[in-house]
C-alpha cells in the first residue's frame, strides 16, 4: 500500500469518526475553556451558557444548509487545551497569557499546523489578577519576607511568570528561596493548613482564599507593571475554512462583556452557579471598578507585554520561537466589530487604569437579603456596616479601593488607616504604615473602623 | 558480528512466547507500579476513569494534520485512559492527578520488556561467572529504569497540569528547577537506557558467538 492511498485510507477512517470538522451538511465547533480562570469568562462559561455563539452563527450564503454541533470542553488550565487542539478535537481555546504563547509557539513548532491569536477576553493594565497570598496568620506582609522561605506556584502559569518576574524585581534569586511546583487547589489548600509560607496564583484563586478567610495578599501582580490578559486563540486550518464562524465567536464574546456589564450582580450570581466560585469573588472581578476589563480588541502594548512573557518562558522553559507577526490577526476582530456597528479602533484606544478609572467610585456592601448597596464616603460605608453588624445582618461581604493602585479590595482584607482626615485602605501593610506615620494616624482594623461608627443602645 | 545477530534472531524466533509475556508484563505492570505509586503518594484512591476514543482520535489526527513529520508526535500524546482523582474543593472540581495510559507509550514499554526479557534469556543460557551475570543484571535493570522512568505517564495538576515524565520525580520531592532541566533531558535518558539494553545483548550475543543458544539455567553456579 502507498503512502497516497494509506494516507487516503486513513482519510475515510477520520471522516467516518470525525465530530469536530466537516461533513456536507455539519459543522462541529470544539472549545476549550477554563471554568476556574475569571478571566476567561468572556469566552467561556458565559458564551456557552447563554447560547451566544449560536446566536452569532451564521446562516446564509454557504451556511444556508449547514448545522452546527457546538461542544465546550472545560480545563483547568491551559497546557491541555493546547493539546487537545494540536490533535484537532478543539478548534478554539480560551487561555492566559503565558499559556496562549506556549500554544502560538507549540503551534509553530510544526510544519504544517498554526495558532490564530484572534481576541482577547479581557485585562488588567497592570497585572492584577495575579497575587502572592500567605497563610492569614503568617507574619509575613511583604514579598521581601519571602527570602528563605518556601512559594508554591502552578509552574508555567501566569502567575508563575509573575512571581519570577516580582522576585527578580525585589532582587531575591531564585537560589534565595524554595520554589514548589502546586496546583491552585493544593495551593489554597496548603495556604489554609499553613503548610506553604507563600503561594502565587492566578485568578481568581487568590481572592477566593481572602474571601475564605484562610489567606491574604501580600503582592499583586498590578506591581509588576506587566500588563494581565487572557484571549483566544483558534486553528488556522479551521479559521481559514470558515472565517465567518470564527467572527461569530468574537461577536460572542463581545456580547458576553456587554451582558456583564449590563447587570453585574445578576451576572456574578449566574456565574456562581456554572462554575461553583462565589458570588462576592467573582463580583470583585466583574463588578464597576472590579479587577477585569472586558475587552476582546488587541492592543500594540497586549502584543509587547506577550512579547516580554515569551522571553520569561524561553529563558525558563526553552520553549519554541514564537513569529508573534504570523501569530496574532486583528481581522477577525475588525469584521466582527463592524458587522456589530462598533468602531473597533476607539475600543482598541480605550485602556482602563485602575488608579484613574477607580478614583471616587463609591465603596459597597452586599447584605445577604437586600443585596449591594453603595456609599460614596468612608463615613457613610461605615455606619451603614455599623447599623447593620449592630442588628446581626448577615453581610456577604463590603468592598473598597486600595488608595495606592486603585485596586478593589474586601474591606475585612484591607489595611485601614485613620487619620484626622479620616479613613483609608490599603492592599498591603507597608504602605498602610507609611501613610498613617505620614499623616499621623494608625493602622487599626476593619472592626475597629467600624467601632468608630457604632452608637451603643 | 554476524554471528551474534544470527544468534538474536534465533533467540527471538524461538522464544517469542516468553519475549510476548515480557513485553506485555513490562507494559501491564508499568502502569499498575504508576497507579500503586499515585495512590501512595497522595493517600487516596482513584476517583474517575474516562476511557477514550482513542482509534477514532487517531483518525481525526491523520485526516487533518497536512504533514506527516508532525502526525507520529500528535498521535503519541493521545490517551486511551484516564484514571485520576478530582478535587470538588474549588468550583465544579479539578482532577487533582491522574493516570494516562497511552499508547505510544505502551509500546514503547513493550519494547523494553522484549529487550528486558531477550538479555535475561542470553544471559541464562551463557556460561558466565556469578560477577559477569551481576553485570549483566545490573546493565538490564539500569538500562529498563532509565526508559521506564522517562515513559511515566502520571500527571499531577501542579505542573499547570501538563503530562510529563518529570512528574513521577516531583512527586517525590524534586525541585522543579532540578525537574524541568531533567526534562529535557528526557529523550537522551531513554535513548540511554535502549543503548545500554541493546549494548548489553549484543555483549551477551557476543560472548556466545556461534554456541548454540540453550534456554535452560547455566551449569556453572
Amino acid at each position: 500500500m502507498t503512502f497516497p492511498t494509506l494516507r487516503s485510507s486513513f482519510l475515510a477512517a477520520g471522516m467516518a469518526t470525525l465530530a469536530s470538522t466537516v461533513s456536507a451538511e455539519t459543522i462541529s465547533i470544539a472549545i476549550g475553556h477554563q471554568s476556574m480562570c475569571t478571566d476567561t469568562y468572556t469566552a467561556g462559561v458565559v458564551v456557552k451558557e447563554l447560547g451566544l455563539l449560536e446566536k452569532n452563527l451564521p446562516r446564509d450564503g454557504k451556511y444556508a444548509d449547514v448545522d452546527y454541533d457546538v461542544s465546550w470542553a472545560d480545563y483547568s488550565s491551559g497546557g491541555p487545551i493546547t493539546n487537545q487542539m494540536m490533535a484537532n478535537k478543539l478548534n478554539f481555546g480560551v487561555m492566559g497569557d503565558y499559556p496562549l504563547i506556549v500554544n502560538g509557539a507549540k503551534f509553530q513548532e510544526t510544519d504544517s499546523l498554526r495558532t490564530l491569536y484572534v481576541a482577547g477576553t479581557g485585562y488588567n493594565l497592570k497585572g492584577s489578577g495575579n497575587s502572592i497570598v500567605v497563610p492569614v496568620d503568617s507574619d509575613i506582609y511583604s514579598i521581601d519576607q519571602l527570602a528563605g522561605k518556601e512559594v508554591s506556584t502552578p509552574v508555567g502559569s501566569a502567575a508563575w511568570g509573575m512571581l519570577l518576574k516580582a522576585m527578580q524585581d525585589n532582587n531575591i534569586s531564585s537560589a534565595d528561596y524554595a520554589l514548589k511546583n502546586q496546583s491552585p487547589a493544593v495551593g489554597a489548600a496548603n495556604i489554609a493548613a499553613g503548610k506553604i509560607d507563600a503561594h502565587s496564583d492566578f485568578c481568581p484563586w487568590s481572592e477566593i482564599m481572602e474571601f475564605r478567610g484562610t489567606g491574604r495578599k501580600i503582592y499583586d501582580g498590578s506591581e509588576t507593571g506587566v500588563p494581565y490578559l487572557h484571549g483566544v486563540v483558534v486553528r488556522q486550518d479551521f479559521a481559514e475554512e470558515y472565517p465567518e464562524v470564527v467572527e461569530a465567536f468574537i461577536k460572542a464574546v463581545y456580547q458576553a462583556g456587554e451582558w456583564i456589564r449590563e447587570d453585574p450582580i445578576k451576572a456574578v450570581s449566574d456565574m456562581e452557579g456554572w462554575t461553583g466560585v462565589e458570588k462576592e469573588v467573582l463580583y470583585l472581578y466583574f463588578s464597576k471598578g472590579g479587577h477585569l476589563t472586558l475587552d476582546p480588541t488587541i492592543k500594540d502594548a497586549w502584543v509587547e507585554a506577550l512579547k516580554f512573557d515569551h522571553e520569561v518562558l524561553a529563558k525558563e522553559k526553552a520553549i519554541p520561537p514564537l513569529d508573534f507577526t504570523a501569530w496574532i490577526t486583528e481581522d477577525y476582530a475588525r469584521a466582527a466589530f463592524a458587522d456589530m456597528g462598533v468602531d473597533y479602533e476607539a475600543e482598541k484606544a480605550i485602556t482602563v487604569d485602575p488608579k484613574e478609572n477607580n478614583a471616587g467610585l463609591p465603596m459597597e456592601v452586599w447584605h445577604a437579603r437586600d443585596g449591594i448597596s453603595s456609599y460614596p464616603d468612608m463615613a457613610t460605608f461605615l455606619t451603614a456596616l455599623a447599623e447593620m453588624t449592630s442588628t446581626g445582618a448577615k453581610l456577604n461581604a463590603s468592598y473598597v479601593y486600595d488608595s495606592e493602585t486603585g485596586l478593589k479590595l474586601f474591606g475585612k482584607t484591607a489595611f485601614w488607616v485613620k487619620t484626622d482626615a479620616g479613613y483609608a485602605t490599603f492592599l498591603r501593610k507597608g504602605e498602610a504604615e507609611s501613610h498613617a506615620a505620614a499623616n499621623g494616624g494608625a493602622v487599626i482594623s476593619f472592626e475597629d473602623a467600624i467601632a468608630d461608627f457604632t452608637t451603643e443602645g | 558480528m554476524g554471528a551474534a545477530l544470527s544468534l538474536i534472531t534465533r533467540s527471538l524466533g524461538r522464544d517469542w512466547r516468553r519475549l510476548l509475556f515480557w513485553g506485555l508484563a513490562f507494559a501491564l505492570m508499568s502502569q499498575v507500579l504508576m497507579m500503586v505509586a499515585l495512590i501512595t503518594r497522595f493517600g487516596a484512591l482513584p476517583t474517575y476513569v474516562t476511557f477514550y476514543d482513542w482509534p477514532g482520535n487517531v483518525a481525526r489526527i491523520i485526516a487533518s494534520t497536512p504533514s506527516w513529520s508532525d502526525i507520529p508526535p500528535i498521535i503519541a500524546q493521545e490517551w486511551l485512559i484516564e484514571i485520576g482523582r478530582m478535587n470538588y474543593d474549588y468550583g465544579n472540581g479539578i482532577s487533582e492527578w491522574s493516570l494516562s495510559v497511552v499508547p505510544s507509550r505502551l509500546v514503547v514499554l513493550f519494547v523494553l520488556g522484549v529487550l528486558s526479557g531477550l538479555a535475561t534469556g542470553l544471559a541464562r543460557g551463557d556460561g558466565c561467572s556469578r560477577t559477569a551475570r551481576r553485570g549483566v543484571a545490573f546493565a538490564t535493570g539500569g538500562g529498563a529504569v532509565l526508559v521506564a522512568m522517562t515513559n511515566a505517564t502520571m500527571s499531577w495538576v501542579v505542573c499547570c497540569a501538563t503530562p510529563t515524565w518529570v512528574v513521577g520525580l516531583a512527586m517525590m520531592g524534586l525541585g522543579v528547577s532540578t525537574s524541568l532541566a531533567l526534562e529535557r533531558l528526557g529523550p537522551v535518558i531513554a535513548y540511554v537506557g535502549f543503548a545500554v539494553l541493546i549494548a548489553t545483548i549484543l555483549g551477551l550475543a557476543l560472548r556466545r558467538g556461534g554456541r548454540p543458544f540453550l534456554n535452560t539455567e547455566t551449569t556453572h553456579a
